[in-house]
């Protein structure tokens, strides 16, 4: 994992596939003239290496981007800056052979398999479909070349003329992996393979998934929101927030010893991966508008260890306030001169005082309070200003640790989550 | 497949419907054995000049004659052959021109989807009737004019259709799967996007077959046909003057054929609609 | 005992309620009918639930715990489900037992939301995009709490006859436009403050008891505009306005991130300790189940296969389904490839094969499993466990499981 994208990582192998700095941003439109308002930042920023053989765990809740970068590194969808690079060469950019080479060593198995396989198509033609696009086989050979593909996945030559609707989830999902591996391919995106089955048959993917990756030698990206999940079957784990990379690192490492808040969070909030999760009472507040996200580290909103160099600034104090009646009940206007530096004029010079008021007050964080400088009200308008800080950078931390986090040495117990170190004696 | 038609003949109004439809439509194939033809062009009406509105019953004219000799009875099944050839030539040019204009709204999208759906708009703001009845009196009065207005009116109904379909349907993961195996778009159009977008296009033509034939009756009704025409629409505005005079079979007999051919595939293809919709669907 | 012995009244068994159990299911049977045969969803179902406990109902998909739990309000659409057989007897807290399979639409109207509450699993679908989040809520103050807010709003009950559909528009700030000139005439218009103030002073109280920041702000957005886990909170004070005797929660954290999950789940125990109502906490993921719940009871194939105190359900598990369910689980200790998985999948419902349900899939299964049903039986007091390994026959001393495994095997 290299901040740097023109030189890669020293290893004693090359990547099978690096991402390098990838973005990926949607356009938000409105109005009668479609036109663009705003940026979702699904992707922003992010760069991993997919080693040979490998399983990488990426990580993260609903909206961190870890879909999009999914469908990024399968090439369903172009980078809007930065890269993926297969072989040397830049997917989005590949012509001809090369990316008729990625595109067979690059496969996919999508969570919903009843969506992700033609519900109007047997399975000899589902699995079958790329070996004939591919013109590799036809007739009698590539029956017997999807019978043998549907072996290898537990499933049998009686399954070949059935639809999908006449197979359990766990069967469906075993035709979907089948079917991905009928090109030979060096790696495979998994998205939440196993997220829609019942637990006594995710076991059975996970198994199969296992036994495929040492017998062909796959390479896995294992995308996933459940932590005892990508455990079990990665070497390597991303943690993801909010488009960025929180943390990453070896998975025995990260879960012995989670160095960015989040993680640890995510960890606390998954019983089956410790202990019985008791204490933990989860993240306050919700995820922050992607369009918008916060400066500094994105997660300083809701982190349980922020400090004043976390990036606070002035949309922090709506994010704050917002659920505090009345403070801005009679906002009439925002004058910003940087994200960190505003003007928030007031219909009246009370009003004003009301929120100067409420900034000195208790759902303040200590961290923000620390942050601001102090707070000029003239009339009816509020000059609000923050210590300007930079976004925070991926750093390394021990070998194959990197983490995006201001605190040195993130100490979950010491630091103190307020309701855990409230709860201990 | 067999299934499907199970579950469809399960349906007692479908099968009523059926039954209509295969006893329009064999009259429309076996017209020449039913009502020999008398004169070159079969589609005039023979004219019997010594018959003129002789009321039903009678042993030369069973349904009766107009008050300008057209026999009722060969106007009703050669009038049938009229509306199967006006019904299934408007509903496969529309259905083409519809699909092909949808699907490409539908799949390329973006700009090429705007201009195609603003034209759609433009169709669609018009009443159908009125507008059919513009471009036939535009294009002078005849039966082949009537089916190309109707097909330039209809086609648009289908473009929308399919263009809706499309969109869901390329939603669906199996779309994205197909690309990651590596297929091409027309590839991916036609194996996944298009047999899965199809059905509602199938129920609206069914539909449409018998409401095209009711619309074409109107326009030939009010003389954008040729006269003298083996066509319901045409027989019915024949014996129209008559009614006041008591000689209702020549406007009745014909009437009640486009009735029964509206009604019969309007029950089919509500009884397709709820095999292959699931929304309308009930306990399964 | 079949429903009509039920009807509208008490039989022995009723009388028979111990007195800490507040609903008690009894065999229950709920089978769909289908083109392929009939469906036995819920077969044969047997637990109570006592006064204050939760109780989680566990199982994977098809096993039958959510038909189970849509029984206790009737909210299993028929057709294509037959008749309910068995019974559900619920006592209220200051009232006789009753029925819930068989009783009438009008009695299960003051029941359903008042008595018994449900939260469901995708609050999104389960709260009405059109109204606002203070209308959802004034809806069903109105209906079963009727008497509280006219008190609050100073209104004698006797004069709410005529006007009381007017203002009850009114209180959810819905009335037609010539209902407002009405409402605007002195009298009437003080009235209406009154109410309008009372019935928002009780939803903003319900917000907030949900620990929804700022309710009164909360109150006037949609559903649309929320988070899943605020969204939550809202069914939930929805569900706990008329502060239900018992609460019945279908997975309502599945929808939700794991972050938002765990303060839905405290807030889930807090509110429940607090104001001492009985939950159903019905769920796929045994782990969390056992944060929430005193008892669980797992569920395989329509039956219950064992019911006892949560911590020894998880940590010393008596049925073979359990263990397996257990084990399937990745953990630290598990080997990469070698989880341990319940091999085959779940039996077809369509008229089931006599035995076991769990017998085609169970590595102990014997020649006796695959032809008897067992029943649940009582082991060392505080669970049940539906499993022959524990009762073969008359056996007056079953043996533990690992005994049994260890003879089976020498077998």
């Amino acid at each position: 994992m290299n901040q740097n994208g023109s030189t890669p990582s020293p290893s004693s192998e090359e990547p099978l596939l690096s991402v390098r700095d990838v973005k990926k941003h949607f356009p938000i439109r409105d109005g009668v003239m479609q036109r663009v308002t705003g940026q979702v930042r699904a992707v922003d920023g992010v760069s991993f290496d997919l080693m040979r053989g490998s399983t990488l765990g990426l990580v993260g809740e609903s909206g961190c981007g870890k879909t999009t970068l999914g469908r990024l590194v399968a090439g369903l969808t172009d980078p809007t800056e930065g890269g993926v690079y297969f072989d040397g060469g830049r997917v989005d950019e590949l012509q001809g052979d090369a990316r008729r080479t990625y595109r067979r060593n690059c496969q996919m198995v999508f969570q919903d398999s009843f969506s992700s396989l033609n519900p109007r198509h047997l399975v000899k033609d589902l699995v079958g479909r790329p070996l004939k696009v591919y013109k590799e086989a036809s007739g009698t050979e590539l029956t017997e070349r999807v019978v043998d593909l549907l072996e290898s996945v537990g499933l049998g030559r009686q399954h070949l003329y059935r639809y999908p609707h006449q197979f359990s989830g766990g069967q469906r999902q075993r035709i979907s992996i089948a079917r991905a591996l009928a090109l030979d391919p060096a790696m495979v995106v998994l998205d939440e393979p196993t997220s829609a089955l019942d637990v006594s048959v995710q076991a059975q993917i996970l198994n199969l998934l296992h036994d495929l990756q040492t017998d062909r030698g796959l390479t896995f990206l294992f995308i996933t929101h459940d932590l005892s999940v990508v455990r079990h079957m990665a070497e390597n784990i991303v943690v993801m927030y909010l488009g960025r990379v929180a943390e990453s690192g070896g998975a025995e490492s990260l879960f012995q010893q989670p160095l960015h808040p989040y993680s640890h969070a995510l960890l606390q909030a998954s019983p089956d991966v410790v202990g019985d999760g008791a204490g933990f009472k989860g993240l306050e507040g919700t995820v922050p508008d992607p369009a918008r996200p916060p400066s500094g580290c994105r997660f300083h909103t809701r982190c349980a260890h922020a400090t004043p160099n976390c990036g606070w600034e002035v949309d922090d104090v709506v994010r704050q306030l917002e659920d505090v009646p009345k403070v801005f009940d009679e906002l009439v206007g925002v004058e910003r001169s940087s994200a960190f530096d505003a003007e928030l004029r007031f219909d009246n010079p009370a009003a004003a005082q009301g929120l100067a008021t409420a900034l000195g007050g208790m759902t303040i964080p200590n961290a923000m309070s620390a942050a601001m400088e102090p707070v000029v009200v003239k009339d009816s308008s509020v000059r609000v200003r923050f210590h300007e800080v930079p976004d925070v950078e991926l750093t390394t931390r021990g070998p194959g640790r990197e983490v995006a986090c201001v605190l040195e040495n993130f100490d979950p117990e010491k630091n103190g989550n307020p309701s855990a170190s409230s709860a201990a004696p | 497949m067999l299934e499907l038609t199970g579950t469809v003949l399960s349906n007692p109004t479908t099968v009523v419907g059926l039954v209509i439809i295969v006893a329009l439509v064999g009259m429309a194939i076996f017209a020449p054995l039913l009502a020999s033809p008398n004169t070159p062009d079969a589609s005039q009406m023979p004219r019997d000049w010594g018959a003129i509105a002789v009321p039903p019953g009678s042993p030369d004219h069973i349904l009766g004659t107009t008050n300008t000799g057209g026999d009722v009875f060969y106007g009703v099944v050669w009038g049938s052959r009229a509306s199967l050839r006006l019904s299934l030539l408007v509903v496969s040019i529309t259905v083409t021109i519809g699909v092909i204009v949808g699907s490409i709204a539908g799949f390329v999208g973006g700009r090429v989807d705007e201009i195609l759906m603003r034209l759609v708009d433009v169709f669609l703001s018009i009443p159908e009737l009125i507008f059919a009845l513009a471009i036939a009196a535009v294009l002078g009065p005849s039966f082949r004019n009537i089916i190309l207005a109707l097909a330039i009116v209809f086609w648009v109904k289908y473009a929308r259709i399919m263009r809706g379909q499309v969109i869901t349907v390329k939603q669906n993961d199996y779309v994205d799967a197909a690309r990651v195996v590596g297929d091409s778009r027309f590839g991916i159009f036609r194996k996944d996007v298009l047999p899965n977008s199809i059905t509602p296009i199938v129920v609206q033509a069914t539909m449409d077959m018998g409401s095209i034939v009711l619309v074409g009756a109107t326009l030939s009704f009010i003389g954008l046909a040729e006269a003298g025409l083996a066509e319901w629409g045409v027989l019915v505005a024949e014996g129209q003057a008559g009614i006041s005079s008591g000689r209702w079979w020549a406007s009745t007999f014909p009437g009640m054929m486009v009735f029964l051919w509206a009604l019969g595939f309007n029950l089919v293809g509500d009884g397709l609609r709820d095999v292959i919709d699931p929304r309308t669907e009930t306990a399964r | 005992m079949t429903a009509t012995q039920n009807r509208g009244g008490q039989s022995d068994e009723q009388a028979g309620l111990p007195p800490s159990v507040i609903a008690s299911v009894k065999d229950l049977r709920v089978h769909f009918k289908s083109k392929a045969g009939t469906v036995h969803a819920v077969d044969g179902v047997d637990f109570d639930i006592h006064d204050g406990e939760t109780l989680g109902l566990v199982g994977e998909t098809g096993c039958g715990k959510s038909v189970t739990a849509r029984s206790f309000l009737q909210l299993v659409p028929s057709p294509p489900a037959l008749p309910t057989q068995g019974s559900i007897i619920y006592r209220p807290r200051d009232g006789a037992p009753i029925d819930l399979t068989s009783i009438d639409r009008e009695r299960l109207g003051e029941i359903r939301g008042n008595r018994i509450a449900m939260i469901f699993q995708d609050p999104g679908k389960a709260l009405n995009p059109a109204l606002s989040i203070r209308n959802q809520l004034v809806e069903v103050f109105l209906i079963h709490r009727t008497d509280e807010v006219l008190q609050r709003a100073g209104i004698s009950l006797d004069e709410s006859g005529a006007g009381s559909t007017m203002l009850r528009r009114a209180a959810g700030l819905r009335s037609r436009r010539i209902e407002k000139i009405a409402l605007g005439m002195p009298g009437l218009r003080e009235k209406r403050n009154a109410i309008i103030a009372a019935s928002n002073e009780l939803v903003e109280a319900a917000l907030f008891d949900t620990q929804i920041p700022n309710p009164a702000n909360v109150m006037d957005r949609y559903p649309h505009e929320l988070s899943g886990g605020m969204k939550q909170r809202v069914m939930i004070a929805q569900a706990l306005a008329c502060n239900p005797d018992l609460l019945i929660a279908d997975e309502p954290t599945t929808a939700l991130d794991v972050t938002v999950q765990a303060r839905i789940i405290e807030l889930i125990k807090e509110l429940q300790v607090r104001r001492k109502t009985s939950v159903l906490y019905i769920s796929h993921d045994l782990s969390l189940v056992r944060r929430v719940c005193d008892r669980i009871a797992v569920m395989y194939a329509g039956r219950i296969a064992e019911i006892g105190p949560a911590d020894q359900i998880f940590h010393d598990p008596q049925h073979p389904y359990t263990r397996g369910l257990l084990a399937a689980i990745p953990s630290s200790e598990s080997k990469r490839g070698q989880l341990d998985a319940i091999e085959g999948s779940v039996p077809e419902l369509i008229n089931p094969a006599p035995g076991c349900r769990f017998a085609s899939r169970c590595r102990h299964a014997t020649d006796i499993c695959r032809t008897q049903n067992p029943e649940l039986h009582v082991l060392d007091g505080t669970r049940e466990v539906a499993c022959f390994i524990h009762h073969n026959g008359d056996a007056p001393n079953p043996p533990s499981f690992a005994e049994a495994t260890d003879k089976r095997a020498a077998e």
